[in-house]
């Protein structure tokens, strides 16, 4: 999970002592960000988005004409950014720049290992960092990190300033513990400046991205609420998929991220999952919503996440699918809770009767739970096929496509 | 020996977490199977129990010494909730176990992180996390791989298996069976970001083994494990026939940062994508016997066109009908 600047600077910065600018964050320009402004001879006003590149759309500004910086705030608070919705804005000191290096901890799955990424030549997108202007240090042993083996490390890539030997490698070590103490995938700083303060050059982290790893031991929905990947704020209906595989790690039925389609995809097994919903898209589906069901939730689990696949609107197909199981009980994810919810969904009168359905499924107990299904399908008048393994996975979507042709005059994406 | 070293004649398993929903039924469903391939069962608090097929204690130390069935214990299958996961790990290594799988899913990275260093330490072997367990058709199976009836997928012969998804070993093995071709071993070695063996790991491990005629692999968009692959091959690190497929191009349509499908699928920043996967291996595949299906049941076509045999009769039936239909 990603966090906003703003909670980086709060939550993790301070604990770790990472230097950053003197800052406020609001959602709309209180006294706080007024007396902020009054007392700096400048500011920097940033967007609060999740999304990156902020500076290229303009959501950066740099104001030091104080009279129009309570202006600036209101834009930059409530815009948005590459469709995204601002949810406020942070004001930081003007900094005195005179560098700007780049400076990240990720996991490299080349190393299996932790590894701090440093360019001297920060403040662009890493991208566009020339590769030899970039170093990698990998942390083969995480029980023992220490400045002296980052100053090996930097003396070793002829790092230009010899003064900042000693709070560089002080610093990286900082930030290498709070990456890994906040159970961090990724925290990156860029620019990490040096800043003329007095007739001193300091170290300040100018930036802050952290994306915190979803399954920490204390996860980051319940620490910071929940939010999604998608550089938009969670649908209700995506809130909802979350909270079903809290504190309740049973299989996992939670994993729901909606599009603009009306093909709804109740797929199964990360794998599975990924194979169904890529050919779906290679034959021309719509994709209203994407789940990922596995690791054999049980009928509760099924039933919950079932109504919220099938309460979007607007859908015209639904295609439930996915491999042979090994594990998943196809009985009680299907024949019971998929088939509780269309049961009480018809009752209620919130069941759409002209839905086309393909379901292909195999596994523990296939036989009854298809079985189950398929009476739930006639006494509840739904329309479709289900299969088994008969028919090979990616031949589904496939399938579906050709009922939805036939009987609703559905016409397919033409795919490039 | 018989089998690799993942899944062999001489595997003798301990299950810990042995008592857990899950964990229950995989023990009971495997003896009835595989009868004698797990020897014992770790809960804390339910020492002594007889529910399941095999003796329940509450430590694996005690396990261990048990005079009847200590001995025969050289392969741990983990069960626990992910918090738990990095003790149930070091107990097991500490206990001087070899071979583990991690089957739990959602391990927190910086456990596995530790895990994995710990492995390299002490030179073990550890699956997962996020396995769904491995299959050896002439030995049987560790974890709940090819479910209650593995038959439907799994008949021995010379492929190897390897995935991220449990799920699509098992629907791989299955789709093969259909159309003659049998199973050495299927591996479901999980998508952790920091995955304990990898595609490499695995192609490394078996080179010199005789029964592997092919290879299937099945990779995710995330990490760089594929490439690894790729990049041994290359070298020359192995040169029997390697059909892959890689699935999730879909997703680079979509926001970068949007994870679906295992953790380690998160396309970061670039890099571990799915074109860039299907770009190495086919490089690849312009000297060694690499072929790279671009849909997923196109694997099937590779593996025949590498010259691959058929270990028996292809069963493919002209027309696949519904099982029920209620639409005219």
């Amino acid at each position: 999970m990603k966090l906003y600047e703003h909670e980086a600077l709060e939550s993790i910065y301070k604990k770790y002592k990472i230097p950053a600018p003197r800052f406020v964050f609001a959602t709309e320009p209180n006294d706080k960000v007024r007396e902020f402004i009054d007392k700096e001879p400048a500011v920097v006003i940033k967007s609060m988005v999740l999304v990156g590149k902020r500076g290229k759309a303009g959501a950066v500004k740099v104001v030091s004409d104080k009279s129009q910086a309570l202006d600036v705030f209101k834009d930059l608070a409530s815009r948005e950014v590459y469709g995204e919705k601002a949810i406020g804005a942070l004001v930081e000191e003007k900094l005195d720049i005179k560098k700007e290096f780049y400076l990240s901890v990720t996991y490299s799955t080349k190393d299996r290992a932790p590894a701090i990424i440093f360019s001297e030549h920060g403040g662009m997108d890493v991208e566009e960092i020339s590769p030899e202007l970039i170093h990698t240090h990998v942390i083969r042993d995480v029980r023992s990190v220490y400045p002296y083996q980052i100053r090996n490390f930097l003396v070793g890539i002829n790092f230009s300033d010899p003064d900042l030997l000693r709070p560089l490698s002080e610093l990286i070590v900082s930030v290498f513990q709070a990456f890994w103490q906040t159970e961090a995938r990724l925290l990156e700083i860029n620019p990490l400046v040096v800043a003329q303060v007095g007739d001193k050059k300091k170290l300040v982290a100018a930036d802050a991205v952290v994306l915190l790893d979803d399954d920490a031991s204390v996860s980051p929905a319940v620490r910071f609420g929940a939010r999604g990947g998608m550089g938009r704020p969670l649908t209700q209906r995506e809130q909802d998929a979350i909270l079903i595989d809290q504190g309740d790690h049973r299989g996992k039925a939670g994993s729901y991220v909606e599009l603009d389609g009306d093909v709804a995809l109740m797929t199964f097994g990360g794998g599975g999952s990924t194979v169904t919903a890529e050919t779906a898209i290679e034959a021309g589906l719509r994709i209203a919503n994407l789940t990922d069901i596995g690791g054999n939730p049980p009928a509760e689990k099924m039933y919950k996440i079932a109504r919220i696949i099938l309460s979007k609107p607007g859908l015209k197909a639904v295609l439930v699918c996915g491999g042979t199981a090994s594990n998943t009980r196809i009985d009680v994810t299907l024949g019971e809770g998929l088939a509780k919810a269309l049961d009480d969904m018809k009752a209620e009168g919130k069941l759409d009767p002209n839905l086309v359905w393909v379901v292909r499924r195999s596994g523990p107990e296939y036989v009854k739970g298809l079985r189950m299904l398929h009476e739930c399908f006639v006494r509840n008048g739904i329309r479709g096929e289900i299969y088994d393994s008969q028919l090979p996975i990616t031949e589904a979507p496939l399938r579906l496509r050709e009922l939805m042709v036939k009987h609703i005059g559905y016409k397919p994406e033409v795919v490039a | 020996m018989k089998g690799p070293i993942y899944l062999n004649e001489k595997t003798g398993v301990v299950v810990i977490g042995a008592t857990g929903r899950e964990a229950s039924q995989v023990i009971r469903e495997s003896e009835a199977l595989y009868p004698g391939i797990i020897k014992a069962g770790v809960t804390p608090g339910k020492g002594g129990s007889t529910e399941l097929p095999v003796p329940i204690f509450d430590t694996l130390a005690q396990a261990i010494q048990d005079p009847k069935v200590g001995k025969s214990i050289n392969t741990a299958l983990i069960y626990v909730p992910p918090v738990s996961v990095l003790d149930a790990v070091m107990e097991c290594l500490d206990g001087g176990i070899k071979v583990l799988y991690v089957i739990t899913e959602h391990v927190p990275i910086r456990d596995s992180e530790i895990i994995f260093q710990e492995k390299v330490r002490r030179n073990a072997v550890i699956v997962g996390g996020t396995s769904l367990g491995c299959f050896v058709p002439s030995v049987g199976r560790i974890g709940a791989i090819g479910g209650k009836d593995p038959s439907i997928a799994f008949k021995a012969g010379g492929l190897v298996i390897i995935s991220k998804s449990g799920g699509l070993t098992v629907t791989t093995a299955e789709m093969f069976k259909r159309r003659g071709w049998g199973t050495y071993c299927a591996l479901a070695i999980g998508g952790d970001i920091i995955s304990n063996t990898t595609y490499a790991d695995v192609l490394k491990e078996l080179k010199d083994d005789p029964n592997v005629k092919g290879v299937v692999m099945l990779g995710e968009p995330g990490g760089s494990y594929e490439e690894q692959a790729a990049e041994l091959i290359q070298a020359g690190g192995f040169n029997k026939p390697v059909a892959a497929f890689i699935s999730g191009r879909f997703q680079e349509r979509m926001p970068e940062g949007v994870a679906f499908g295992h953790a380690g699928a998160i396309v970061e920043r670039g890099m571990g994508k799915a074109s860039d996967k299907i770009a190495r291996l086919e490089a690849a595949g312009k000297k060694h016997p690499v072929k790279v299906a671009f849909y997923y049941h196109e694997l099937l076509s590779a593996i025949e066109s590498l010259g691959v045999p058929r270990d028996f009769e292809d069963s493919t039936t002209d027309l696949v009908k519904p099982l029920y239909s209620t639409i005219g």
